[in-house]
């Protein structure tokens, strides 16, 4: 009896959400959803999404790689002071930011820190796109004055000076790392570049909720708070956020001017993507170059074709939203200090900062006060609910071990 | 990962000796294949027909040093509205020599989409016209239908009374109907409609009268090299076109000299006197020598 009542039970709520999640007032209800907004919902998942090697990166997952480029990663030898490491301004703590409005290496910069989760599924690196791929967005900050300030022969000293770093470096690349070595450097950020490509966000609430939609799994989906389900509305509709935020990484990957002026101090500008472009075409170690290790070339296409435009100048990547909780402040200048603030940018947005025949999708949003701060909430439910664990230390390879 | 301060400069270092030997030899054959006189040539002068000042812009470069960026910029004149129209006579006032004031009808920033239907615009525009002189109104953005409401209509008039260009963001339905209210009306066709090469074509064949500057798009040259279909439309009407950046918010006028040096690559792509004519003759004919004349 107790069996046929839970079965009932679940019959009924079975009904219930399939009347949730196709009735047809539902587009009008604060925190139900249409079968279109289902639609999307599904489209931003399932996650993890498939994790794939980069082609263009020969030790893309290669173990003794992967292990180098952690130590690497925070070898503040590296830099020309001895203090700066990658992980400085890339903060494990604080989902690989600083939590400063604008990086500081050798000397402050004028650009926020990206996080670093998920960076395998980008298509262009950098808050301008200076680069097409991973290694060579690693080893700019390695190089660059005002960052590390390194070079290749200290890197190359800070190889040979360590018998487990030069053991992996041999493992990885079949060579040692010797002093004139020109590709040194290449293979250097390659490393560090396929450590980073480890760096997976775990599910967040959303993640779950979305499964629990696909699974119709009433129990689990309820477990998502009102407040981010009436966010999410505003997120799929009125905001149109996910136009731009889009599928399971909410990045469509692409530049954006978004109405955040682009003044640097103490004069100029930045001018974003347009010189990001430049730089991109500019660079010895973009994708069409010699160090691309993909040799049918397949990754080459969008390096190929992109060229700046004058709408390029003072737009920034769009970011993903995911781990926003551990990476504030926001935007591309770090102006914006909380997610709220993020929100009423958008929400009382200075349509004359926009060209009139540029980003059409833009208005402002008008939200009340409540509106606001369910939209923070469904922002929220993209990062971790707990605090996540250190990132895990990659193995010594058996060959580099010490006896 | 952060924002770059050097674009690294190694490269080729997989090159063979021989390989950038045989590249150098083939540059100097390039080199002396050039005009001789290109190095020493002067930049081609350029006529900017889209310029914007509005207060935050002068909020952040103040006319001296906006001023100074122009002539930078290598600019021969530059025709510059601004909400309000403060900014402008800041401009002309600081170098009447190489700014032509156009009178918007935005007293701020923020009146694009609701100027054609608030009749305050129009005694703005009477005001001013009354104090300083212009030689054109504009930019101003309209469409379709809305051409023909009561304040575009008066607008129009003004601009045939003051014999005063107007410079128009729209579409070809709101060019059409602009010129229904005054068939000699002269009309800058603001990006050029953000229409098609064809279809711009199309409206000049049609309006005699009507001239386009092609700012904020990039459609017609790449790397330097123009669209054939655009080409064409330049070889047809070499006096009907100009260039144009745009500043629309303060930061871009520090694209202009970029935007200047970017129309001067693909203007080289055409032959001199077409290039000198979009480039900067143009915009002196038909504008600069207005205020000279005046």
């Amino acid at each position: 009896m107790a069996f046929r009542r839970t079965e009932h039970h679940r019959g009924r709520r079975v009904l219930a959400t399939l009347l949730f999640l196709l009735a047809p007032a539902a587009a009008a209800e604060p925190d139900r959803f249409s079968a279109s907004e289902l639609e999307r919902i599904a489209s931003h998942g399932p996650w993890p999404t498939a994790w794939m090697r980069d082609p263009g990166n020969r030790v893309s997952a290669n173990p003794a790689a992967v292990h180098l480029g952690y130590r690497l990663f925070f070898e503040p030898r590296l830099s020309a002071n001895g203090r700066v490491a990658c992980a400085t301004c890339h903060d494990p703590a604080r989902g690989f930011q600083d939590g400063r409005a604008t990086a500081r290496g050798l000397t402050d910069g004028v650009r926020n820190t990206p996080g670093l989760f998920d960076v395998r599924q980008q298509r262009w690196f950098g808050w301008d796109g200076g680069h097409d791929n991973l290694w060579s967005a690693s080893l700019r900050p390695i190089l660059d004055q005002g960052e590390m300030g390194g070079s290749a022969g200290r890197t190359a000293h800070v190889l040979r000076g360590s018998a487990a770093l030069a053991c992996h470096y041999r493992q990885a690349f079949g060579k040692a790392p010797t002093a004139g070595d020109s590709d040194l450097l290449v293979n250097v950020a390659k490393a560090i570049a396929s450590w980073q490509e480890t760096l997976l966000s775990p599910p967040a609430p959303f993640d779950h909720f979305r499964d629990a939609l696909e699974r119709k799994d009433v129990a689990a989906a309820a477990a998502y708070p009102a407040a981010a389900r009436r966010g999410l509305k505003i997120f799929l509709g009125r905001g149109q956020c996910a136009t731009c935020h889009a599928g399971p990484n909410f990045t469509n990957g692409e530049f954006g001017d978004i109405g955040v002026p682009f003044f640097i101090k103490p004069a100029g500008v930045d001018p974003g993507r347009q010189g990001g472009i430049k730089r991109l075409l500019a660079n010895p170690w973009n994708l069409l170059g010699a160090y691309n290790d993909d040799a049918t070339g397949g990754n080459t296409t969008g390096t190929k074709f992109v060229r700046p435009e004058h709408r390029n100048f003072g737009e920034f990547k769009v970011p993903t939203l995911r781990n926003l909780t551990l990476t504030a402040p926001y935007m591309h200048n770090g102006s914006l200090a909380t997610l709220r603030d993020v929100v009423r940018h958008y929400s009382d947005l200075d349509e004359d900062r926009l060209h009139a025949d540029g980003e059409r999708i833009l208005r402002p949003l008008n939200l009340s006060e409540a509106e606001n701060a369910d939209l923070v909430a469904f922002l929220e439910s993209l990062s971790p609910a707990t605090p996540l664990p250190p990132p895990v230390v990659p193995a010594p390879v058996p060959a580099c071990r010490a006896p | 990962m952060k924002s770059p301060r050097h674009v690294p400069t190694a490269g080729a270092a997989r090159r063979p000796l021989a390989t950038l030997l045989a590249a150098l030899a083939g540059l100097s054959g390039a080199l002396a294949m050039l005009p001789a006189a290109s190095a020493a040539e002067p930049k081609l002068p350029i006529f900017d027909a889209h310029v914007h000042y509005s207060h935050d812009a002068w909020d952040r470069t103040p006319p001296k040093e906006a001023i100074a960026i122009l002539r930078k910029a290598g600019l021969k004149r530059a025709m510059v509205s601004s909400s309000s129209d403060d900014g402008t006579q800041k401009l002309y006032a600081e170098a009447p020599d190489l700014v032509v004031p156009s009178l918007r009808p935005y007293r701020k920033r923020g009146e694009i989409s609701t100027w054609v239907r608030d009749e305050t615009v129009i005694p703005h525009l009477e005001d001013r016209l009354r104090k300083f002189r212009y030689a054109a109104i504009g930019e101003f953005h309209v469409y379709g239908s809305d051409a023909d409401l009561p304040v575009v209509r008066r607008m129009v008039q003004l601009a045939k009374q003051y014999k005063l260009w107007l410079h128009l963001h729209g579409d070809s339905d709101a060019i059409e109907r602009v010129l229904v209210q005054d068939p000699e009306a002269r009309i800058l066709w603001a990006h050029s409609g953000f229409d098609r090469p064809e279809a711009v074509r199309a409206m000049l064949r049609k309006h005699r009268k009507l001239h386009a500057d092609l700012a904020f798009r990039n459609d017609h040259a790449t790397g330097g090299k123009i669209d054939p279909a655009w080409r064409e439309a330049f070889i047809e009407f070499p006096d009907r076109f100009l260039v144009g950046t745009d500043t629309f918010t303060p930061e871009r006028w520090y694209y202009i000299a970029e935007h200047a040096d970017w129309s001067r690559a693909w203007l080289a792509d055409l032959p001199k006197d077409v290039a000198e004519r979009i480039g900067w003759r143009n915009g002196e004919n038909l504008f600069a020598s207005m205020m000279a004349t005046k």
